[in-house]
């Protein structure tokens, strides 16, 4: 692939530790990939060198096939981590202030900033200081500010981290809009539901290499076969872990969530359920994406 | 067609062609040289509105702060005070009451006028009927000495032998003069030898080397260089602070997300340096409006010179430090790193403060302050209270503003390359070993 963003070979160490080992994958426009790794993966590292914001020891990233230069990073957006915004500049002149860096006449920044505050619901606050926002505010403000020049793409570090479900929806229903309009949509969570249900596509990588890669449909109906077994008066799926082929894969209130290995018999695993008790949920299951982060970073 | 001819047209068909697909790179490269160059320029556009942006948000950030508004008001007050206070104490003191006693000789107001002309004293005299009436007038403050004849003069408290003022001036000038016109009464003199001692000349001085060129204490020099001080940390704590603000905020990956180092830093000075040089300009413009309101000496001789020189070195060095500061701020997320980072840099600035403290109030510079009138760091202090001294020439002063600007540019050269490594490391002090790793 040459379209979109392609990062390929991508080597980065800090001393002894090695944060990316010949990193490669591709985000492509018009799609929500959502990018995923247990802490210290080498997710804000990537991100961070989209933007050249640290060196790289060796590798290539592209845009639509040329190498990634100052003049695109101009036309992306990016949200970093650690949230990026002067505590005390006023909401309004912030976001049309970092329009401007980004190319924008002070019309058309203005007009911007004010658009994308109240598709953000915080018009209201467009006088206020920064720092006298929630955090969620503060959260919507940094999305405004990446949002704000249109850019071609957008690199967001954790945008869900700490929202409330409204939060959620609100910037989740944000980033699924942009990827319709054909940007290209890169994202870290830990949220992996969220992931879920926002993303078409899932990068995870661990220990700085990829693992995994493909479209949520694909990962979620690869795999072995597994089910999904609610018996009364069982918490923990304890009878299950006996069962030869059998793994427990999740225990959540109630319902166990079970990995059959090739050539299990599921009406053998029934059986097992109903000595212990009246089962009241049995189904074969598509691998939720907690399932699939889960096997692929063990 | 014989074999030679299509021989030659062969040749020439081929030569045609490498002419025409020569002409045609040619054209080629020239185009893209021509883009190039356009695209440069298209670049350079750019990244020229992009410093005036960062400048922009300086200044507007700044001028809606309390904290330009308030230190240029006390400044402003401070400076005018020092100005007008003196003025107010020389006026109130340039007047002089005199009581003589009746019988005394006449003589004595044309001495005390003469004596007190000299001395630039407005002198008021009036007449006692009597010695104890002129004491009397004299505990009642209603005059500021009495004449009772020739041979003495009565204060309410002596004249310290220190005391420098007019008013105590007159009171010793007005007993030598009364001694001598006593003791020419006492000789017999005609009146014309008496005029011709009273107005005799002073003989020449005949020196075998030249003055030691010492001036006197020269206020202007000290209020300069003391605001220049006061100006300069002000200024070179906000960029600390500004630069420290964008790295521990984070805002700063944001901004280099979109912009080069180079041009957030130079924003950040070109901002900060145009606010100084208003700020300054005021404050200059009001010592002059405030000097030339009550004819104080700031304004006489090489004064607005003096003014004018600090003005411009407060520029100069704001420039010069603004990026030493950067870069120290750059390479620390609190105050007190930056503070351990920013002292020994600063040491040379604060050595040239109190040095040229000294020597504009000594009126002599000696030859190491005026070879530091030419280092870069310490330049911004000596240079102007030299102009002060009359101790340096037009080739001199342009030759140490020349010698700031290629120092500056080294300097910042050097900032700037420490502040691209330096900015986006994050999780505690920056170390100098730090700066030769990849970020």
């Amino acid at each position: 692939m040459t379209g979109g963003l392609v990062l390929s070979g991508l080597r980065r160490r800090f001393g002894d530790l090695v944060a990316l080992r010949d990193l490669t994958f591709d985000v492509a426009g018009g799609v929500v990939t959502g990018f995923l790794g247990p802490n210290g993966a080498g997710k804000t590292t990537t991100m961070r060198a989209i933007f050249g914001l640290t060196d790289l020891d060796g590798g290539t990233i592209t845009w639509d096939g040329r190498p990634v230069d100052e003049s695109m990073r101009r036309r992306f957006g990016y949200m970093p981590e650690e949230r990026g915004l002067y505590p005390t500049m006023r909401v309004g002149d912030q976001v049309e202030y970092l329009g401007r860096l980004h190319g924008l006449s002070a019309l058309d920044a203005r007009r911007s900033a004010q658009r994308w505050l109240e598709r953000l619901g915080i018009a209201d606050r467009v006088a206020d200081r920064v720092e006298d926002l929630s955090h969620g505010n503060q959260q919507r403000v940094q999305l405004a500010s990446a949002l704000v020049h249109e850019p071609e793409l957008l690199v967001l570090d954790e945008p869900l981290a700490g929202l409330d479900p409204t939060g959620i929806d609100d910037i989740g229903a944000v980033l699924v809009e942009q990827a319709r309009h054909g940007r290209g949509v890169l994202f870290s969570s830990h949220q992996l539901d969220q992931v879920e249900d926002l993303c078409e596509q899932v990068v995870i990588i661990d220990h700085g290499q990829l693992v995994v890669r493909g479209t949520v449909d694909e990962l979620a109906s690869a795999g072995p076969p597994r089910l999904r077994v609610r018996v009364e008066g069982d918490r923990d799926g304890s009878w299950a872990e006996s069962l030869s082929g059998v793994t427990v894969s999740e225990v959540r209130g109630g319902e166990v969530r079970l990995v059959l290995d090739p050539g299990v018999d599921s009406s053998a695993v029934l059986a097992a359920a109903a000595h212990v008790g009246r089962v009241t949920e049995f189904s074969l299951q598509r691998r939720r994406m907690s399932e699939v982060f889960r096997e692929a970073v063990r | 067609m014989t074999r030679a001819l299509a021989i030659r047209l062969v040749i020439a068909a081929l030569v045609l062609v490498a002419v025409i697909r020569r002409a045609w790179r040619r054209r080629q490269r020239a185009g893209q040289r021509v883009s190039t160059r356009a695209n440069q320029r298209v670049s350079s556009r750019a990244d020229r509105s992009v410093v005036l942006l960062v400048a922009a948000r300086e200044i507007r950030q700044r001028l809606r702060g309390r904290v330009l508004k308030v230190s240029t008001l006390v400044i402003m007050l401070a400076v005018v005070a020092v100005i007008v206070l003196p003025t107010i104490h020389s006026h109130t003191s340039s007047r002089v009451r005199l009581a003589v006693v009746t019988g005394a000789p006449a003589s004595v107001d044309a001495l005390a006028a003469r004596t007190a002309t000299a001395l630039g004293l407005r002198l008021r005299v009036s007449s006692v009927p009597s010695s104890s009436a002129g004491r009397a007038a004299l505990t009642a403050n209603r005059v500021d000495l009495v004449v009772t004849d020739h041979s003495n003069v009565v204060v309410a408290r002596a004249p310290s032998p220190t005391d420098t003022s007019p008013s105590a001036q007159f009171v010793r000038d007005l007993a030598n003069e009364l001694g001598t016109a006593r003791a020419v009464a006492a000789a017999g003199l005609s009146p014309a030898q008496a005029d011709a001692l009273a107005h005799a000349a002073p003989v020449t001085i005949t020196a075998l080397s030249g003055s030691s060129r010492r001036h006197l204490v020269d206020p202007t020099s000290i209020i300069g260089i003391i605001l220049t001080f006061v100006l300069l940390s002000q200024y070179d704590q906000w960029i600390l602070t500004g630069v420290m603000e964008e790295k521990s905020s984070r805002v700063i990956e944001v901004l280099l997300a979109a912009v080069k180092p180079l041009q957030l830093i130079a924003g950040k000075v070109l901002g900060i340096g145009a606010v100084a040089l208003a700020q300054g300009t005021l404050i200059v413009t009001t010592a002059l409006v405030a000097a030339s309101a009550v004819g104080s000496p700031i304004l006489h001789g090489t004064a607005p010179w003096v003014l004018a020189s600090s003005l411009l070195w407060l520029v100069l060095g704001y420039v010069f430090y603004s990026w030493v500061f950067a870069a120290a701020g750059s390479m620390a997320e609190r105050m007190d790193q930056a503070q351990s980072l920013v002292f020994p840099l600063t040491v040379p600035l604060i050595a040239a403060y109190v040095y040229a403290l000294s020597t504009a109030s000594s009126g002599s510079a000696s030859l190491l302050f005026k070879i530091l009138a030419y280092f870069p760091p310490t330049a911004l202090f000596a240079m102007p209270t030299l102009v002060g001294l009359h101790a340096v020439g037009v080739g001199g002063f342009v030759a140490s503003v020349v010698i700031d600007l290629v120092g500056t540019y080294l300097i910042a050269r050097v900032a700037a390359a420490v502040y691209r490594r330096a900015i986006l490391r994050t999780g505690g002090r920056v170390r100098w070993r730090d700066l030769t790793r990849p970020r």
